[in-house]
């Protein structure tokens, strides 16, 4: 089997592969971006992270060259996505996966795959492509019998064909069952390995976590946190969160820590969990209890997030389907 | 300091030919797979001509026809509607229902240049249209309809015709945000200005032919009425309309046309 896919020699340039400074986008009188600023380094997987309508699409659409930004700078590749004269030699370089499908509906796999190839000076074999996103064995079939998730992974490979220097996955795994995403997660593994960067939207913590280098949370048109996953919002300061569940008739004030409840489970949140637990402990053997179910753990990412974007919107629920 | 991407100078005529057959092949394709589009689009201005032919193929010259038979007037209307289906109907339908599904941002996201992909379906239509065309000459001939002589002339008008038509097609599809109503909205527009433009039935109201001379539709039906007829000598006026309305119609698509769909 041909492999097309090979790590080619790329150099890093020393300028980021993305650039944005001071971003502000409207709709009407809604105020979309109010003046965003990240660098996304060649090679990385960087994630933008937010709830439903923070921003993340609009930001991806003005650095695709989609949508004319109100203000700010923006360089992609070097490129200013807003100039119409730089704009082909883009999208020579920049692949696409888009939350919206799009494809002829009378085209099988390999003709839509076959069509893209030729915009391109330099794409991928279309059978790598089929086989690197799974649809070996569907290579005749019309688009429009494909199932949903099928039709997000010929999207994917529609993003791949040009062999781009950088990718944009626009929530790419909306839709998918665990098993698809599992792949696609893969995939997203293989293509950071080859030295492609990706520029991942997500509102799923799981998903920045497993993939992102680097994460931004956009909440409400700005940027509320930045880092690297396991360090988002302070996430590596120390702080941990000891829960349990008591017996009933007794109420949180009665501890010797201060403490929240919640369906009947007791959180303490604290930044020396040593000296607390101690505490707690020694309040229930003296009162003669069991603290039942009692762990400790450093604050999820989950809550981190919705601490971040004001608990808005809750972050796992799927933004749209496809169609 | 830049490090934008560049790309080593290509010789561009050979590729952008390779990418244009590449791009009418790929129209093809999808316009023949699909039935509606080749049933309605192509398929119905065949059947009109079949139906009205085993009608009428006995008749002979009338006054109600412009002093022509029956089928001798439907010939060239009935080719005109084809183009008009095939450019205009096709392209104001078309075009609207793949700006909302994404095909037009997805098309948009990669280097194939606009001009080359309008230019592509320009070129799809006009192929649409000459086989359709083909065939209804072919009716027309089996019916009794002589073949016309002025072939370079007909060519050319109907090229001209095809484009005017796509144009307006595109502008159609960059007016209409919203791509439901597109088919309705195309609909509402191409069937009243055929039939007061005479292509279902001969118009005998002076004051409609006034109206529709100045509309796309009857100059062309006229223009080619006449070169199937015999009539020799290039009707500037009626060819003038038909490219006037194309130039309408490229302005508002320049203007107008939209990638994506309204946020």
């Amino acid at each position: 089997m041909r492999v097309t896919y090979e790590p080619a020699a790329r150099p890093v340039p020393e300028s980021p592969a993305v650039q944005v400074r001071d971003l502000w986008m409207s709709y009407g009188s809604t105020e979309v971006l109010r003046g965003v600023d990240f660098d996304v380094h060649y090679g990385e997987v960087f994630c933008l992270l937010g709830p439903n309508g923070a921003g993340k699409t609009t930001t991806l659409e003005i650095l695709e060259g989609f949508r004319r930004r109100d203000g700010g700078e923006a360089r992609v590749l070097g490129l200013d996505p807003g100039d119409r004269s730089g704009a082909r030699q883009l999208r020579e370089h920049t692949g696409l996966v888009l939350q919206e499908v799009g494809v002829e509906p009378y085209l099988t796999v390999r003709e839509t795959l076959a069509r893209a190839a030729g915009y391109y000076q330099a794409p991928r074999a279309v059978a790598d492509v089929i086989g690197m996103v799974g649809l070996a064995g569907l290579e005749r079939r019309k688009a429009r019998k494909l199932s949903g998730g099928q039709k997000r992974r010929l999207d994917v490979a529609l993003g791949l064909i040009g062999n781009p220097r950088l990718l944009y996955l626009d929530e790419p795994t909306t839709g998918f069952d665990p098993a698809a995403r599992r792949d696609a997660w893969d995939l997203v593994r293989e293509l950071r390995r080859e030295g492609t960067t990706i520029l991942l939207t997500t509102h799923d913590m799981d998903e920045a976590n497993a993939l992102a280098d680097r994460v931004i949370v956009l909440s409400g048109g700005v940027i509320v946190a930045e880092g690297a996953p396991s360090e988002l919002g302070g996430r590596d300061a120390g702080k941990a969160r000891i829960t349990f569940r008591l017996p009933d008739g007794f109420s949180t004030g009665t501890l010797p820590v201060p403490a929240t409840a919640a369906n009947g489970v007791i959180a303490v949140e604290t930044a020396s969990p040593t000296q607390a637990l101690h505490l707690l402990t020694d309040w229930a053997v003296r009162e003669g209890l069991e603290l039942g179910g009692l762990t400790v753990n450093p604050p999820s990412l989950e809550d981190i997030y919705l601490r971040l974007t004001g608990d808005a919107v809750p972050p796992s629920v799927p933004e749209r389907t496809t169609k | 300091m830049t490090t934008a991407v560049t790309d080593a100078p290509r010789p561009w005529g050979r590729r952008t030919a390779r990418l244009l057959v590449h791009q009418v092949g790929y129209e093809q394709l999808s316009f023949w797979r699909n039935p509606q589009s080749a049933i309605f689009t192509f398929l119905f201005p065949v059947v009109f001509l079949t139906v009205i032919g085993a009608l009428f193929s006995g008749t002979g010259r009338s006054s109600y026809f412009d002093g022509l038979s029956v089928l001798q007037y439907y010939v060239p209307t009935i080719a005109v509607l084809s183009v008009f289906g095939s450019c205009y109907g096709q392209l104001a339908v078309a075009l609207a229902a793949r700006r909302q599904n994404g095909i037009l941002k997805r098309i948009r996201a990669t280097p194939l240049p606009a001009w080359v992909y309008f230019v592509g379906l320009v070129a799809h239509c006009i192929l649409v249209s000459v086989i359709d065309i083909a065939l209804i000459v072919g009716i027309g001939r089996l019916y009794g309809v002589p073949l016309p002589s002025d072939w370079p002339q007909i060519v050319a008008m109907l090229v001209l015709g095809a484009v005017c038509f796509c144009a307006l097609g595109v502008a159609v599809a960059s007016v209409i945000a919203n791509a439901d109503a597109a088919p309705a909205v195309a609909q509402l527009i191409l069937f009243p200005l055929l039939f007061i433009s005479g292509t279902y039935t001969p118009i005998h109201s002076a004051a409609l032919n006034r109206v529709a001379g100045w509309l796309p539709v009857r100059p062309f039906n006229e223009a080619l009425t006449g070169l199937f007829t015999g009539h020799t000598g290039t009707d500037w006026r009626q060819l003038g309309v038909v490219a006037a309305w194309g130039g309408v119609g490229a302005i508002v698509a320049v203007r107008r046309f939209r990638w994506v769909p309204k946020p």
